[in-house]
């Protein structure tokens, strides 16, 4: 009996303690930073920009919640805000997000985005086309970058010398060298997508017009023409499984070339994933690459903070610090601003096979949305069937 | 005593209920948006689309879930056939311990096994060309087709087994005594006296294996997501990229026809079951 009364009196003093705890914890205000994209963008906002955040901000929690790689990722993004925006709810509990230029452009379309670039001291540091334009859609004001990813080839110079450096000169090189391409064709991850819409661009004769519009439905017959030799050029490669599967296969030996993202492939040989002798190229007349935006919901709750998180997040110092040297992203903002926070060594690593003329010649934007779900529907009626 | 059926109603009503709204409300929803065209009237055109793209994923993923059922059935009859028949009762201890373990793991690790396993440079083939059974130059990667189908039967022959493992021990012993006596073979013995006895129960496991396998994502997403794949890959491909619930919807319910011949060969085999007890 006498014990038991001991328990609960601990009990008690436990339960106080708690609450004496809780108290100061429930004045801290969270900040929900919601991203597409893979693991590392989780593990960006967790492990390198939310401690620096709360550091510079005490009382301040920053919780990271990861939605998904690719397009889908943002799609649920924006089907969070947009269920939020027609139930009529005051204020939503997504403070940034982080999402692909598709995502953002659909946001922007249907008022889900908050203004917020003229806020903010970064928002003057960006100037490049993709901080206004995200696939044919305005999107001035409304986003700044996070960083910009790039796809190249990336192949094995102790079996491929000579790289082939245009689409023409690929399509040859294939049927000399069967099975030693592969890519992820489109539904396997971005960079398979990408390869296709490069092909397109190159094969179709509109490189521009998919790039800058106007939109027309006609040209459909025009983009199924090209994919044609796609389906023929399907013969001599090998399909992978994924983004990272185009990235084993190669690691593995077991493919000699195919389209990756610059940023995982960097991260792969600095992990001792893949053997650092691979060589990465941009073919002619490009490839594809995006940025990721910084994003505010249009009735974010801590709107102010959401504004202070990226001002942070888009700093110089975090930018050379965070996305250049530890993730191998090209920066978000302007590399001028960028390339002075640091030293020559790390900033040249992330240019040793693509140089920046190459990159800023041969780095394209994806096509119009439009364009883009032409390409991608072409793609499985003609390629596929 | 007098039967209250209002009683019995009310005790199976919460159940009713959970199924009403988390399964019928649900399907029907998504059979009325597969009709449903941008303007709001009835349509075809998701249906005509889904056949356009997706009609030879459709066979392939009843090809692939037919194969992979009867590679199911002949491994499990294999494996219950020795349980039951074995005389090497060491073996069988071994046997019985092992084979269960698939069971546990999840289809989605399964896929990444066979990823390292099955590739052109992976471990399988190391082993044949180390053992001297193929030629480097003869390594091909299995991440296809056949992929697919050894993760399915790797997965679920277990659970099949575990069945019919289960029925066969529930047969008299003397009828397979009495056909050993009379001097059957063990095979004979399986074939004519243990599997037409437990038969019932290996066709509830197929069936039940068939429906799961149809709707598994992750093993052909991870091990062949391009053409020609499963209905899964097109579906969760539909609504991810494209945001277009239509034409999933209209997948869904292709999907749910095909899984509907199982639902409708396990309703009669059950059916069966109760007009004789």
């Amino acid at each position: 009996m006498r014990n038991a009364r001991i328990t609960l009196c601990a009990a008690l003093v436990a339960v106080g303690g708690a609450l004496g705890f809780a108290g100061p914890a429930a004045a801290q205000t969270t900040i929900n930073v919601v991203t597409a994209g893979d693991q590392n963008m989780v593990d960006y906002v967790n492990n390198f920009l939310g401690p620096r955040f709360e550091k510079q901000n005490p009382g301040v929690k920053v919780r990271a919640v990861g939605t998904g790689p690719g397009d889908a990722g943002s799609q649920k993004i924006y089907e969070k805000l947009s269920a939020q925006q027609k139930a009529g709810i005051a204020s939503w509990d997504t403070d940034v997000a982080v999402v692909h230029q598709r995502g953002a452009a659909t946001m922007v379309k249907e008022n889900l985005l908050a203004p917020y670039r003229n806020d903010v001291a970064a928002g003057r540091l960006v100037t490049r086309d993709t901080a206004r334009n995200a696939l044919g859609q305005n999107v001035d004001g409304y986003v700044i970058p996070m960083f910009h990813s790039q796809i190249a080839f990336a192949y094995n110079p102790a079996v491929v010398r000579q790289p082939p450096r245009s689409y023409s000169e690929l399509a040859e090189w294939v049927k000399k060298n069967p099975k030693q391409f592969g890519y992820n064709g489109v539904k396997g991850g971005m960079s398979g997508v990408g390869f296709v819409m490069g092909w397109v661009s190159a094969n179709s004769g509109m490189a521009d017009q998919l790039e800058k519009g106007p939109y027309d439905p006609a040209k459909k017959a025009v983009i199924d023409r090209s994919l044609a030799s796609l389906k023929e050029f399907n013969q001599y490669v090998v399909m992978t499984p994924g983004n990272a599967g185009t990235l084993d296969m190669l690691n593995r030996g077991e493919i000699a070339m195919g389209p990756v993202w610059v940023d995982m492939f960097y991260t792969w040989v600095a992990d001792g994933k893949m053997p650092p002798n691979i060589k990465l190229e941009l073919p002619r007349p490009g490839l594809p690459g995006q940025p990721m935006y910084y994003v505010v919901p249009a009735k974010a709750a801590n709107a102010q903070l959401a504004r202070r998180f990226v001002d942070f997040a888009a700093s110089p110092e975090i930018q050379a610090e965070g996305i250049v040297k530890q993730f191998n992203w090209y920066p978000g903002i302007d590399a001028q601003h960028v390339r002075s926070k640091m030293d020559e060594k790390s900033w040249n690593k992330l240019f040793t096979d693509i140089s920046p003329e190459a990159l800023a010649s041969y780095g394209r934007p994806f096509p119009l949305s439009e364009y883009f779900t032409d390409i991608l529907e072409g793609y499985e009626r003609v390629v596929l069937k | 005593m007098r039967s209250r059926p209002w009683a019995g109603l009310a005790l199976a009503a919460p159940a009713l209920a959970l199924v009403a709204i988390f399964f019928v409300g649900p399907l029907m929803m998504s059979a009325v948006l597969a009709f449903r065209g941008k303007d709001g009237g009835f349509t075809t055109e998701h249906f005509a689309k889904a056949f356009e793209l997706y009609s030879t994923d459709l066979l392939f993923s009843a090809v692939i879930v037919v194969v992979s059922t009867a590679a199911i059935g002949a491994v499990a009859i294999a494996i219950a056939g020795y349980l039951t028949l074995g005389e090497h009762p060491r073996t069988q201890a071994i046997l019985r311990w092992l084979y269960r373990w698939p069971l546990f793991i999840p289809f989605i690790v399964t896929a990444q096994v066979m990823r390292t396993f099955l590739a052109k440079n992976g471990m399988l083939n190391h082993v044949l060309i180390g053992g001297g059974l193929i030629d480097p130059l003869q390594a091909q990667s299995l991440l296809d087709w056949r992929g697919i189908v050894i993760a399915f039967v790797w997965k679920q022959a277990p659970f099949v087994t575990l069945l019919l493992a289960g029925a066969m021990a529930a047969i008299d012993r003397q009828h397979i005594e009495a056909a050993r006596n009379l001097g059957a073979g063990r095979l004979r013995v399986l074939f004519g006296i243990v599997l037409p006895q437990s038969r019932r129960t290996l066709l509830v496991g197929l069936v039940l294996s068939f429906v799961t396998m149809l709707s598994v994502l992750s093993v052909p997403m991870m091990i062949n997501p391009n053409s020609p794949t499963m209905l899964t890959v097109d579906i969760a491909y539909r609504i991810n990229s494209h945001g277009d619930y239509a034409v999933a919807n209209a997948l869904c319910l292709m999907s749910l026809v095909l899984a509907s011949f199982g639902a409708w060969f396990y309703l009669r085999e059950a059916a069966r079951k109760v007009e004789r007890t």
